[in-house]
């Protein structure tokens, strides 16, 4: 189960460097003879962008080294060259096993991203209640749902109440003029930023099944989530620091727990790395035990000799090179990491903009300024996420999603703010969004008609920066807010979108799996969804 | 609903316009025929490029598009080419998608794509009938309508108002409201008007049952049918039969690993065909390792664990020549090699602790039964063929319902069939278990077995014809009919129906000797800890919030037993209210609820003690043949509400000479009702013609010995996977494995006392300039400990490691920061990493870091990844730490043993220096297996002597750091 080169694949890499957003990049630019750039079966034994890199391969990885800091003396022929020759050996067979890492890998195409900050909001916000007003719905608030009610789309019935109007009132905001409910006064202040999708649906009504969907594009368990894609698709820039980083709230992990951030099928080392809020942000990153500097010194002293010791008696062997880096990783790590999440160095106004320092925007504020700080350093996706489910109300909606606005609304705000402030935001994508939306209809919880059942057939989710438009509302519902009517985006639309924008195309970035290609967007094809590219 | 005389006068139409195209096309060169005036459209490429494979004697997918009936039939999946848009024309899905054609045959230029787009959108109205579907011609146009929106009430498990819809006969005959039907008659038919007025399936009854209603098309369907005259037809299963499979050709028999192998005549051991390539390639054997080496290698390789002290002296003195066979043998004989061996097989399997797929992650209480009957099973050296037999069809070899007293092999053979339940599983969710989720449980069996046992991936060939092997998507089919009488989505078992309760007399007497008073203990404590947790809740609020009411504490525990999404918000403030007093510094140090935090421990300590000391259930979670299985059909495209022909049981028909029909009966005729396919398919399996079942286990073993396969793709032996590097080698060992009884011990001896085994793993330099690859086995692979050897020798050295076997898996504990550890025995002990507990939403930490696998639904093969996360946790980790610490006591002790007669407490720096060298030297022996070398000991009484002086004198700490470091060397983590 090793991605791998073909010779196919690596005359297909020939490439052509070009400067884009201040990023070099390689492009996939050449058709050979049997090349079809609009590729779309999952089968095809075709690596063009199979990105595992062979720690054998030392110029390689010296290559990318060059690359990413903006050094442009390798030479084509010797790139194709080395491409060609891990190649060979795997054409007919694979005898060396592929040891995976985290380095810069190309692109696909020219990149509008490079990173991503998922702002998960977990349980389904309502879409008619924040964005997308549906005057209908509001007079026909009381009334008994006019179709079957089996059409609303939940396995169980029983509990479906009447329609239920907008629970806020709303207004448009910027020159775009985007509809936000007033309880999220700072997310409107964006609107002229951010990318409205309306028209978003998935496959499942059940949370677990609905998450598994949204993260890794499958409805169970056991597959990547888009973030490990995104890493084994890409690599880092900062050997440093994790790749993919999960900052979980203190209070909880989100429902599904670490399944939200798995790599499933992909090897662990693509997985998301959570950051503990307090004390040692990973697991072991700094010593559980007491011991003087001193010894720490003289034992890593010993370490390292020992181990050049073994490594000069086995010449040949890549993998001991790497372990005694993976050492040298670690200890660097633990700077980078302690520095990265000291926002006590940003400005009192830098925290007022998020929020810290002040209930209840605190803890959700600092977990958005240390996403703005990991990215700034080369963090390649990073995803927010609030305990448990709170945006999931099947009771008093009302009351509960203010709650969750109080909590969330200006954090966000302050970072796009910041973001943009600091020209990262051109760079950074930043996603928000459920795994489902709500019904129209009320639902009932014991003997009280309060809150809203889930809805997979519509959802809003938003983007901003990254390379798409700003101010710009896609996707309709129907009055109801009930299903999408116009301009349908899957999640695997969404998904192959948010690649498309980090550079990589769907139908390349794949995992050789038990003889089958395996892909974040499943068989059918997806579609990018170019209209929300600027 | 369109009327139903319009959709007629379509139908003829375009059967008119068909039989008009194909008088035009009955000459083979007339491919440039008119449809009509202004479309001159010729599709001759359409002949060429894509005749090759589906042409009318070559049906690749069952297709052939050298006729206009056959593009107009479509192909296996029965779903025409053609369809009345563009868009959901198949034949232009699969261009414009670049499916078609493969890889490697030619491709349609952009002009012919053009030519062929604008020539379906000139004639798809004339080609496509309105819907696709031919009118109903038998009962099996409709019955997996039926099996799928009405068996749940009316079939294998409940027939209410006395109505079964599983046979013609029985729809006929109808129930308490008399017949279903009246045939010719849809609109007087009760299972229309019901069906249509929605009393069927009844609303309140969807979740529960997981059904979902018929939808228009499929009413239409049962309509039509009903015009019909409800047929019965006479349509038989598509099953093998004498005459040559029409779908596989011999030449696609002809890959490699669809011929049986051979013995070569090449040569007879692994040595003889290792240099016979060796010879032609110019290349030889790098020299046998030293002794000590081979010592570590071999202790490594069978049990996971180094060898001891004594057990290394043992061998490194053993005179004998034959010491190193002695050895084998007798590290063969341990009872760790089960455990080692055995968790590769788990691998495969995809053994875990709990079901998986939903958020709650049930626990699968005696899943262990499995696990210890594999390991048993390599222990005893069961034969391969048995050993496969019995997790096949282990409920086919005795008549467990009619035998008063089985026997423990009797017993072991129905533990062993939980081998087809191990993958994932979210039907025992509340709102999981519809037909498609039921499907993909058998789907991940299917992959088991076809993948792991065959290296075919049959899986691909679900939704359509495998595209690069000779798999016809009936075959995938043919092999789920096999295992339908016991998986069948039309008759599921629930988790609960999923047992069975045998046991011996001895078993039995155990339990009520020992299990009442322990239950009634049982009990108290889960009380006592209910109350517990209650009371920390009201204390931690108390202590966090001293103005809190008492009300509102009592109304947080009230709000705890409610639903997280169904709490109101004044739950859900003072629920977060708790989350964060438990988080606080104050609460967590408070002396009150530390007490009662503490008391929480001892009580789920005590509880799980208590579990371990009662004698285990009868209980024995299998699957078994319900003597009747729902027919089968292909389902197009894969998906569950398009049912296709129907087939029965069958095997690849690429593994046999396609011209032998599958064979099967009920093996106790006059007992229980079987179906007998399991049984058939698995002496099928295990016969010694079959081309890859002993290819594919071998070539396992080898990746295990060896760092990779013969066939570097375990899981796939098709056209995509790798080829084998040496085949006649393969061959070889697999007829010697099946000629030595399939016996799997025999088949370490023979690899394993070869020189390619034994040579040393140091890397020439002519070796890497002539071999590169270690294609030749120029050297033996360096490999790093995988995650159970790495725990269970860090324990084992520090003498932590608890060597008891087998019963209910030790239990974990997730702490706040998310770290996942396995707990110790009340000896501060761990017991073998095979033992903690596989939940698939728990994984141990440490393991995890190391590559341990995730099951989805199993692991053909684990990766390997050097990784900053290892070293931290080798460096840091307080356990880890801990261990350290242990091993360098253990160290101390047997100095002290060893060398009580010496003096002590010497002062000069020499005799100093001689300590340190001895506890270098044991510690090099213990966790090395070798002595250290003369710069490595130098390095490390200097280093000591330096640690001491930052310990402050303290030498033991000092020899504490020095352990540390030999834990976290690459000597220790790499086997050479």
């Amino acid at each position: 189960m090793a991605a791998r080169y073909s010779v196919l694949a690596a005359r297909k890499t020939l490439t052509k460097y070009r400067r884009t957003n201040g990023h070099f990049f390689i492009q996939l630019n050449m058709s050979l003879n049997t090349h079809r750039p609009n590729h779309e079966s999952i089968h095809q034994p075709r690596a063009a962008a199979s990105v595992a890199s062979h720690v054998a391969s030392q110029s390689r990885r010296d290559f990318f080294g060059s690359t990413s800091q903006g050094l442009l003396g390798i030479s084509l022929a010797q790139l194709l060259g080395n491409e060609l020759k891990s190649s060979e050996v795997l054409a007919d067979d694979p005898t060396e096993k592929t040891t995976y890492n985290l380095e810069p890998k190309a692109t696909h195409h020219a990149p509008k991203a490079r990173n991503v900050i998922q702002l998960f909001m977990n349980g389904g916000p309502s879409q008619m209640d924040l964005f997308d007003p549906k005057p209908v719905l509001n007079r026909m608030d009381g009334k008994p749902y006019p179709g079957n009610v089996e059409d609303i789309g939940n396995q169980s019935t029983s509990d479906i109440g009447v329609m239920m109007g907008g629970q806020y009132p709303m207004h448009q905001h910027g020159r775009s003029g985007q509809w936000f409910a007033d309880v999220l006064p700072h997310t409107s202040t964006m609107s002229d930023d951010l990318c409205m999708i309306h028209s978003m649906w998935t496959d499942h009504p059940n949370h677990d099944n609905a998450l598994y969907k949204i993260h890794s594009g499958r409805l169970f368990m056991g597959h990547p989530t888009l973030g490990s894609w995104v890493v084994y698709g890409l690599g880092s820039e900062n050997q440093n620091l994790p790749a993919y980083v999960v900052l979980s709230d203190p209070l909880g992990l989100p429902k599904n727990g670490t399944r939200n951030w798995t790599a499933g099928f992909l090897p662990p080392v693509y997985q998301g790395t959570p950051f503990r809020p307090t004390g040692s942000p990973i697991l072991n990153l700094s010593r559980q035990y007491p011991q003087p500097n001193s010894v720490t010194k003289q034992s890593q002293s010993l370490l390292a000799q020992l181990d050049e010791i073994h490594r000069t008696e086995r010449p040949h062997r890549g993998e001991l090179e790497a372990r005694i880096q993976s050492y040298q990783l670690a200890s660097r790590m633990q700077l980078a990491a302690s520095e990265a999440l000291d926002i006590d160095r940003e400005t009192e106004e830098v925290h007022k903009t998020y929020g810290i320092g002040k209930s209840p925007t605190d803890s959700f504020g600092r977990r958005c300024l240390l996403a703005r700080r990991l990215v700034e350093r080369g963090v390649r996706y990073v995803q927010i996420f609030l305990e448990e489910q709170p945006w999931d109300s099947h009771v008093d909606l009302a009351s509960n999603h203010r709650a969750v606005c109080e909590r969330t609304d200006q954090p966000v705000a302050g970072l796009l703010k910041d973001l943009k402030r600091s020209g990262l935001l051109d760079s950074t994508l930043v996603i928000w969004g459920g795994e489902f939306g709500r019904t129209p209809t009320s639902q009932r919880s014991g003997k009280i008609y309060t809150g809203r059942d889930h809805n997979m057939q519509a959802f809003t989710s938003w983007m901003a920066g990254g390379g798409v438009k700003g101010g710009f509302s896609y996707g309709k519902t129907d009055d109801f807010g009930h299903q999408v009517v116009e301009n349908p985006v899957s999640v695997h639309d969404y998904h192959a979108t948010i690649l498309h924008l980090l550079g990589l195309h769907h139908q390349d970035l794949h995992f050789l799996r038990s003889g089958l290609e395996e892909r974040l967007t499943g068989v059918s094809p997806p579609r990018v969804v170019h209209e929300l590219i600027a | 609903m369109k009327t139903q005389t319009s959709r007629i006068g379509l139908r003829k139409g375009s059967a008119i316009v068909i039989g008009l195209l194909l008088t035009l096309l009955s000459s083979p060169h007339c491919f440039g025929f008119q449809l009509d005036s202004t479309t001159n459209a010729v599709p001759v490429f359409i002949h060429e490029k894509c005749g090759r494979c589906h042409n009318a004697s070559t049906q690749k997918g069952e297709l052939d598009l050298s006729s206009l009936e056959g593009l107009r039939r479509g192909g296996e999946s029965g779903e025409p080419l053609i369809a009345p848009t563009l868009e959901d024309s198949r034949l232009w899905q699969v261009v414009s998608h670049d499916e078609m054609p493969p890889e490697d045959e030619p491709e349609l230029s952009e002009k012919e794509v053009n030519t062929l787009k604008e020539w379906i959108v000139a004639n798809h109205s004339t080609m496509a009938s309105s819907n696709g579907e031919s009118p109903p011609e038998s009962i099996h146009d409709v019955l997996p309508i039926l099996l799928l929106r009405c068996a749940s009430c009316h079939g294998a498990q409940r027939t209410d108002g006395d109505f079964d819809i599983r046979s013609h006969q029985s729809i006929l005959e109808g129930g308490q409201s008399g017949p279903a039907l009246i045939p010719t008659s849809p609109d007087q038919s009760l299972m229309i008007q019901r069906i249509e007025n929605e009393q069927c399936p009844p609303t309140e009854l969807l979740l529960k049952f997981f059904v979902k209603r018929p939808t228009e098309t499929e009413t239409d369907r049962l309509r039509d049918w009903i015009t019909a005259g409800a047929p019965r037809g006479e349509i038989k299963e598509d099953v093998a039969t004498r005459q040559p499979d029409s779908l596989v050709t011999d030449a696609d028999r002809e890959h490699w690993a669809f011929v049986a192998p051979k013995r070569p005549t090449s040569g007879d051991s692994v040595d003889a065909l290792i240099h016979l390539s060796q010879k032609q390639a110019g290349v030889t054997f790098a020299p046998e390792a030293d002794r000590d080496t081979l010592i570590r290698r071999v202790h490594f390789d069978l049990t996971g664990l180094p060898p001891t002290l004594d057990q290394s002296k043992r061998w490194r003195t053993e005179p004998s020549d034959k010491w190193y066979e002695s050895m084998i043998d007798h590290v063969l004989a341990s009872p760790h090699y089960g455990e080692r061996w055995g968790r590769y097989w788990l691998d495969l399997a995809g053994y875990a602790d709990s079901e998986g797929g939903i958020s709650a992650d049930p626990i699968r209480p005696v899943a262990w039964k499995y696990r210890d009957y594999v390991i048993r099973s390599f222990n005893q050296d069961k034969p391969y063929d048995v050993f496969l037999l019995e997790q096949i069809a282990g409920d086919e070899l005795t008549d467990h319902a009619n035998v008063d007293q089985l026997n423990e092999k009797q017993i072991d053979q129905l533990i062993a069939t939980g081998f087809l339940r191990m993958g994932i599983d979210e039907t025992g969710s509340r709102t999981m278990n519809f037909v498609p989720e039921r499907l993909k449980v058998i789907d991940d069996a299917i992959k088991i077995v076809g993948s792991g046992l065959m290296g075919l991936t049959m899986e691909c060939a679900r939704c359509h014809s495998h595209k690069y092997d000779p798999i016809p998507q009936r075959d995938y089919y043919r092999l789920k009919a096999v295992f339908q009488g016991a998986l069948d989505e039309h008759n599921w078992k629930s988790f609960k129906q999923r047992k069975l309760n045998y046991g011996t007399s001895e078993q039995r007497d155990s339990i009520s000797l020992h299990n009442p008073t322990l239950e009634k203990e049982l009990r108290g404590l889960q009380n006592e800890i209910k109350q517990q947790r209650d009371q920390l809740v009201t204390e931690t609020l108390s202590v966090a919030f001293p103005n809190q009411t008492e009300h509102d504490r009592l109304a947080t525990l009230a709000a705890l037993r409610i639903a997280d999404n169904q709490r109101t918000l004044p739950q859900r403030q003072l629920v977060e209210k708790l989350q964060q007093a438990e988080i606080s510094e104050t609460t967590r140090t408070a002396s009150s609820a530390q007490q009662i935090a503490q008391r929480i421990e001892y009580l789920q300590d005590r509880i799980e003690d208590v579990q371990r000391s009662m004698a285990p259930p009868l209980t024995i979670r299998a699957l078994w043949d319900q003597g009747e299985a729902s027919p089968t059909y292909i389902l197009r495209r894969g998906e569950h509400n398009l049912a296709g022909r129907l087939v029965g049981p069958g095997v690849p028909s690429a593994l046999t000479d396609g011209k032998t029909p599958f064979v099967f009966d009920n093996p106790f005729p006059s007992g229980s009702p079987k179906t007998g396919r399991r049984l058939a398919f698995a002496q099928w399996l295990t016969s010694k013609q079959h081309p890859t079942t002993a290819r594919v286990i071998v070539n396992r073993i080898w990746h295990h010995h060896f760092g990779r396969g013969l066939v570097n793709t375990l899981e796939n032996f098709g056209r995509m996977g790798a080829k084998p590097i040496h085949p006649d080698l393969l061959d070889w060992l697999a007829v010697e494995f099946m000629d030595q009884g399939w016996s799997i011990k025999a088949l370490h001896r023979n690899m394993m006392n070869s020189r390619t085994y034994k040579q040393s793993s140091v890397v020439s330099e002519s070796a890497q300039r002539d071999d590169p690859d270690n294609r030749y086995y120029t050297r033996m692979p360096l490999r790093r400990l995988d995650a159970e050897s790495l725990r269970d020798s860090l324990l084992l050295i520090s003498g932590r490691l608890d060597l008891s076997r087998g019963g209910i898996p030790d239990p974990v504990r997730v702490s706040q920061e998310g770290e996942v550890s396995i707990k110790p025995n009340s000896n501060g002990q761990w017991r073998r990493s095979i033992y903690a507990q596989y939940r698939r939403t728990e994984i141990p930490s440490m393991l995890d870091t190391f590559d341990y696998p995730q099951m989805g639904p199993n692991c053909f093969e684990r990766s390997v990844s050097v990784v900053s996360p290892q070293a931290l946790l080798l460096l840091n980790n307080r356990q880890v730490h801990d261990l350290a610490e242990a091993f360098a006591r253990e160290i101390e002790n047997a100095a002290h043993q060893t060398d009580s007669l010496e003096k002590q407490n010497t002062k000069t720096t020499s005799d100093r220096d001689n300590q340190w060298s001895q506890l270098i030297d044991l510690a090099y022996q213990k966790s090395l297996c070798r002595w250290p070398t003369d710069q490595e000991k130098r390095l490390g009484i200097k280093t000591l002597e330096a640690l001491t002086v930052e310990w402050n004198g303290d030498a033991s700490k000092a020899l504490k750091s020095y352990c540390h470091v030999l834990m976290n060397s690459a000597s220790f983590l790499y086997i050479d």
